[in-house]
């Protein structure tokens, strides 16, 4: 087989070699394709394949459009449209491979070329990983390399010399990539953004069921990652808000309805009063698609975001920003993690919004409105006031026997009452919801805030990282004279939940398993590694945006940079690598002897008035044809078109001399300088009056 | 000077192209301004670079990754855009180094026949350590491209397929040689008018009459025949029964033909080939008779003498009385 591989037509080889690098740039969009899409796609491969193999002729052009219309209708069928970005992925694929089985001419291998190379780009639609980065580099190289070997007519040239030109190309090439990648002004998108570029990305969504918050706990992907300046505050103030949950009607909780989502920019948090020292921090925010971001509970200062965003503050305290986070965002904040907030005393103006927070559907958990009845007794014997009566509810929690667990099972439509009376397991969610129903039956106003809490951080480069799996719903509650106070509920029933590291952990894979049974050091020490090189990544790839572009153009000395700024960089540097290519040209000329130029410079001159000089003449030969002479051993051909001026020839004749003797004299006091040759050489006259 | 190259076929087309004919007149000014050498050194002065149709279409390719890029806000799109346009202007210098700086010499071409192909052999020669492959060389306006890799420091050999139409002193006629590696977005080439002309024969006419009767020798013939007796002058075909010891066993080892020596004949006839006795009027037509008579005569071992308008070459064999025979054509 492998000798058979080694004594293939060049012709077999090179369409081969091409099909293998195709598949190579399909492969990791397989999992995002429709199954007949990958089945078609590997059919119509493996049959080119075959033909090369067997040197058969390709199929003709009515095999191709019935293809093709399948291929139509096919997607249509799947995506009910031709346009937008799925679609035009599958459609894609499929044109790719089916332009091989039409590989007649040269232009048709263009075409494939081409359409890789599109390819290519829409593996990026699903995953801009590094992984994926590197499969995509070795697609290029693949490619190019394809077109390279396309362009060796001559013989049978060995595939690993195509493959050594490509990669010197792309390495020559990188420099441009980086210096291009660097100041090519980044643009807002030309054009709307269709919806299906949203899609397929997972978080905290704006409500919450109960079960949503337990599957993104199975969810390592990571949600953001945080790099404070000074130290960090402690682990369980490590609070990240977002929606905040008000309005409950039995199944789901949603945030206030009647509500102006947004505030303007200038409207200040409803009394938010910060207090202790300010904690300054770096957030990278994974994209989520969904119209927030996450800072450390409390900031009062709007974070700048690039693009073009606003971020403002809700009257609860959650920051939105002006459209859906689409990609990678990075942005600084300065949060007081000492703060309280709210209306101190339920006067006119906050009463309306307070009643709001006590709100409970009827018709769903009595056993829960019971239970409050009877804390509400214990609670009146006891003279509590309600900080008390929420103290006396968390002791409950704390010492009932309540357990925290991924699986708590399905619940039933009192999900409350199953949690506080039945299978007293749960996870912060359920919890959360459990607690604040609880304590609006207690007539204390009460929510759930949603967002992410703790995190775990990445000893090689020193960012926090912030997972999915983070995602936590807590309680808020209304108490007198203190505003809203944070009671995280799920704190009493397992403490390491948000005071240590400890998390939940899902079954791992058969691989990931292995490596932490044999060894659990390595494998944090590798996950810690790889993130840590992931996150370089996002820093330095994935989130270069304008904001650092303009840093980097205000490192370089600019004052207030623009984009425009940026054109000027770019041209400027254009322009100097065109003077830095002329400089070298005439340094590379200037590299060939001085001596070897002159004497370029007189034949040619020679040459202009009708010498006939064979090239590469030495000086003596040219005084010999200049001047015939009777013992000459030839004659000298009498070739000039013009009679030679003796005089002149003689005046030639003599400068000729001596660039002989500049050379291949022996050395001598009284050597001559090459600037007077080259003097003496411009006061020469014309061979030719 | 590029008259010997076929005839664009366009020109042929009923179309009404205007600018054909600029377009040649624009050439042929542009060729006429290049000296004529027999080697060429090309550098940055002789070799020209455009993008050609490939070229465009990556051009395109990137446009549009690049919009896909900035559409999407993929930073990596940009990456792979930036990645392929730098690579492509890499290929730009490649695809203009691999020519600049290479050596072109032609061997002065040997003599031809009009109508009848006879490849230009020429000779490239790379001074620098890598190589110089896939460069391509052609005569300016034909298709028949002969494609060549240039080891580094070394030299390689290429024909090029020409046909010389018409016959005389003529001229060589512009070759060009191009290259497109490594990627093919660039055509980069150069237009040569080598210095050598070439000696065209005439078109030796396909199927000749048979060679004309011999002449009776004039009065000095007979002097001439008593100083050579005992040497046979004439031959003839072998023909059955002629004695062994008649016939040219020299010729037959070179030619692999019978022949007999013609006592008879060449003692009483020599052979004249007269521009005036071919039997056709036309010039061309006449010398290409003759010249089919030359080699047929020369062909069969017998003494032949050329008569043209103002030259004439005594009778005698040989190559080097053919080759002046055939020359004495080319230039009449």
């Amino acid at each position: 087989m492998l000798n058979r591989l080694h004594a293939l037509p060049r012709d077999t080889r090179d369409t081969l070699f091409l099909l293998g690098v195709i598949a190579w740039v399909v492969l990791p969009q397989v999992p995002n394709l429709p199954v007949w899409c990958v089945a078609l796609a590997a059919t119509m491969l493996t049959w080119r394949g075959w033909l090369a193999w067997q040197a058969r002729p390709l199929p003709g052009r009515w095999w191709l459009l019935a293809l093709l219309v399948v291929t139509i209708a096919a997607t249509v069928a799947t995506h009910r449209t031709v346009l937008g970005r799925d679609a035009g992925v599958t459609l894609i694929v499929v044109l790719l491979a089916l332009k091989t089985l039409e590989l007649r001419a040269r232009r048709d291998a263009f075409v494939i070329f081409f359409l890789g190379f599109f390819t290519m780009l829409t593996n990026f639609f699903f995953s801009q990983s590094l992984l994926t980065a590197a499969a995509m580099l070795v697609a290029l190289l693949g490619l190019l390399a394809a077109v390279v070997n396309a362009h060796m007519p001559v013989g049978r040239p060995p595939l690993i010399r195509s493959i050594r030109v490509a990669g010197r190309m792309a390495l020559l090439g990188a420099p441009i990539m980086a210096v291009l990648f660097a100041l090519f002004p980044r643009l807002a998108p030309l054009w709307g953004i269709p919806g299906d570029a949203l899609t397929g990305r997972s978080g905290l969504s704006a409500s919450m069921q109960v079960g949503n918050i337990a599957k993104l706990a199975l969810d390592e992907t990571i949600a953001m990652r945080l790099r404070f300046d000074g130290p960090p505050p402690a682990q369980s103030d490590l609070y990240f808000r977002g929606p905040v949950l008000s309005r409950f009607d039995g199944r789901e909780w949603q945030p206030r309805r009647d509500e102006p989502w947004r505030y303007g920019p200038d409207s200040p948090a409803a009394g938010l009063r910060l207090q202790g020292p300010a904690v300054r921090y770096e957030v990278t925010l994974e994209p989520s698609s969904r119209p927030w971001i996450f800072l450390l509970e409390a900031a009062s200062q709007p974070p700048q975001l690039p693009g073009g965003l606003v971020a403002t503050q809700t009257r609860d305290l959650q920051w939105m920003v002006s459209r859906p986070v689409t990609d990678i965002l990075r942005y600084r904040g300065e949060s007081h993690p000492q703060f309280a907030y709210g209306p101190v005393a339920s006067d006119r103006a906050s009463q309306p919004r307070l009643l709001d927070e006590l709100e409970l559907p009827s018709g769903f958990n009595p056993r829960t409105l019971q239970l409050a009845l009877d804390i509400r007794r214990e609670a009146a014997a006891a003279g509590d006031n309600p900080a008390a009566i929420v103290r006396r509810v968390l002791d409950r929690l704390r010492t009932g026997g309540y357990t925290y667990t991924l699986e708590p099972g399905v619940t039933g439509i009192h999900s409350a009452d199953e949690f506080w009376f039945d299978t007293r397991a749960g996870f912060c969610e359920h919890i959360a919801s459990a607690f604040v129903i609880l304590m609006r039956a207690l007539d204390i106003p009460a929510r759930v805030v949603t967002g992410y809490q703790g995190g775990q951080i990445n000893p090689v480069d020193g960012y926090w990282t912030i997972r999915q799996s983070d995602a936590h719903a807590w309680a808020e509650v209304w108490l007198a004279g203190q505003g809203w106070v944070r009671v995280d509920p799920t704190s009493a029933v397992a403490p390491g939940r948000t005071g240590a590291f400890e998390r939940l952990v899902a079954p791992q894979g058969v691989i990931g398993g292995a490596i932490a049974t044999l060894s659990p050091g390595l494998a944090q020490q590798l996950r810690a590694t790889w993130e840590a090189v992931n996150n370089r990544w996002n820093q330095w790839v994935l989130n270069y945006s304008q904001s650092r572009q303009l840093d980097l153009l205000r490192n370089i000395g600019f004052e207030s940079p623009s984009w425009q700024d940026l054109g000027k960089v770019l041209a400027g540097l254009l322009a100097l690598a065109a003077l830095v290519g002329v400089v070298w040209a005439r340094w590379e000329r200037s590299r060939h002897d001085p001596w070897l130029r002159l004497l370029a410079r007189a034949s040619a001159q020679l040459r202009k008035s009708g010498l006939s000089l064979p090239p590469q003449c030495p000086p003596r030969e040219i005084a010999r044809r200049l001047t015939p002479r009777a013992d000459a051993v030839t004659p000298a051909p009498a070739e000039a078109v013009a009679p030679i001026d003796a005089q002149r020839a003689a005046a030639w004749a003599t400068w000729l001399d001596r660039m002989d003797r500049y050379r291949y004299a022996p050395a001598t006091p009284h050597r001559e300088q090459l600037s007077a040759l080259e003097q003496a050489f411009r006061q020469l006259p014309r061979l030719t009056p | 000077m590029s008259d010997n190259a076929p005839v664009d076929p366009p020109l042929a087309g009923p179309r009404w192209r205007p600018f054909v004919p600029v377009r040649q007149r624009m050439q042929q000014w542009f060729e006429s301004r290049l000296r004529r050498t027999d080697t060429l050194t090309l550098t940055q002065r002789n070799v020209y670079i455009l993008p050609t149709r490939p070229g465009f279409m990556l051009a395109l390719t990137l446009a549009v990754l690049l919009v896909g890029s900035i559409n999407y806000q993929l930073n990596l799109g940009y990456l792979l855009t930036f990645l392929l346009a730098g690579s492509a202007v890499v290929g730009m210098h490649v695809c203009h180094n691999n020519l600049r700086g290479l050596v072109l010499h032609m061997t002065p071409p040997a003599p031809a026949f009009a109508g009848t192909a006879s490849p230009l052999e020429l000779r490239l020669s790379s001074e620098r350590p890598g190589d110089r492959p896939a460069i391509g060389l052609a005569v300016v306006g034909s298709d028949r491209w002969a494609w060549v890799d240039v080891p580094g420091q070394g030299s390689a050999t290429v024909q090029v397929a020409f046909t010389p139409q018409r016959r005389g002193l003529q001229p060589v006629p512009t070759l060009t040689a191009e290259t497109r590696y490594p990627l093919g977005t660039f055509r980069v080439w150069t237009v040569w008018r080598p210095a050598s002309p070439i000696l065209v024969y005439p078109r030796a006419e396909l199927r000749p009459p048979p060679l004309p009767p011999g002449e009776a020798r004039a009065g000095g013939g007979a002097a001439s025949r008593r100083q050579s007796s005992g040497e046979f002058d004439g031959v003839r075909a072998y023909q059955r029964g002629d004695p062994v010891k008649l016939v040219v066993w020299k010729k037959f080892a070179r030619s692999q033909e019978l022949v007999s020596r013609d006592q008879q004949a060449s003692q009483y006839h020599e052979l004249w080939l007269d521009f005036t006795g071919t039997g056709v009027s036309d010039i061309e037509a006449r010398l290409s008779r003759l010249c089919a008579w030359v080699l047929l005569a020369d062909r069969l071992g017998q003494a032949y003498g050329l008569r043209l308008p103002g030259r004439e070459i005594r009778p005698d064999t040989g190559t080097a009385h053919r080759l002046r025979c055939l020359e004495a054509l080319a230039l009449c």
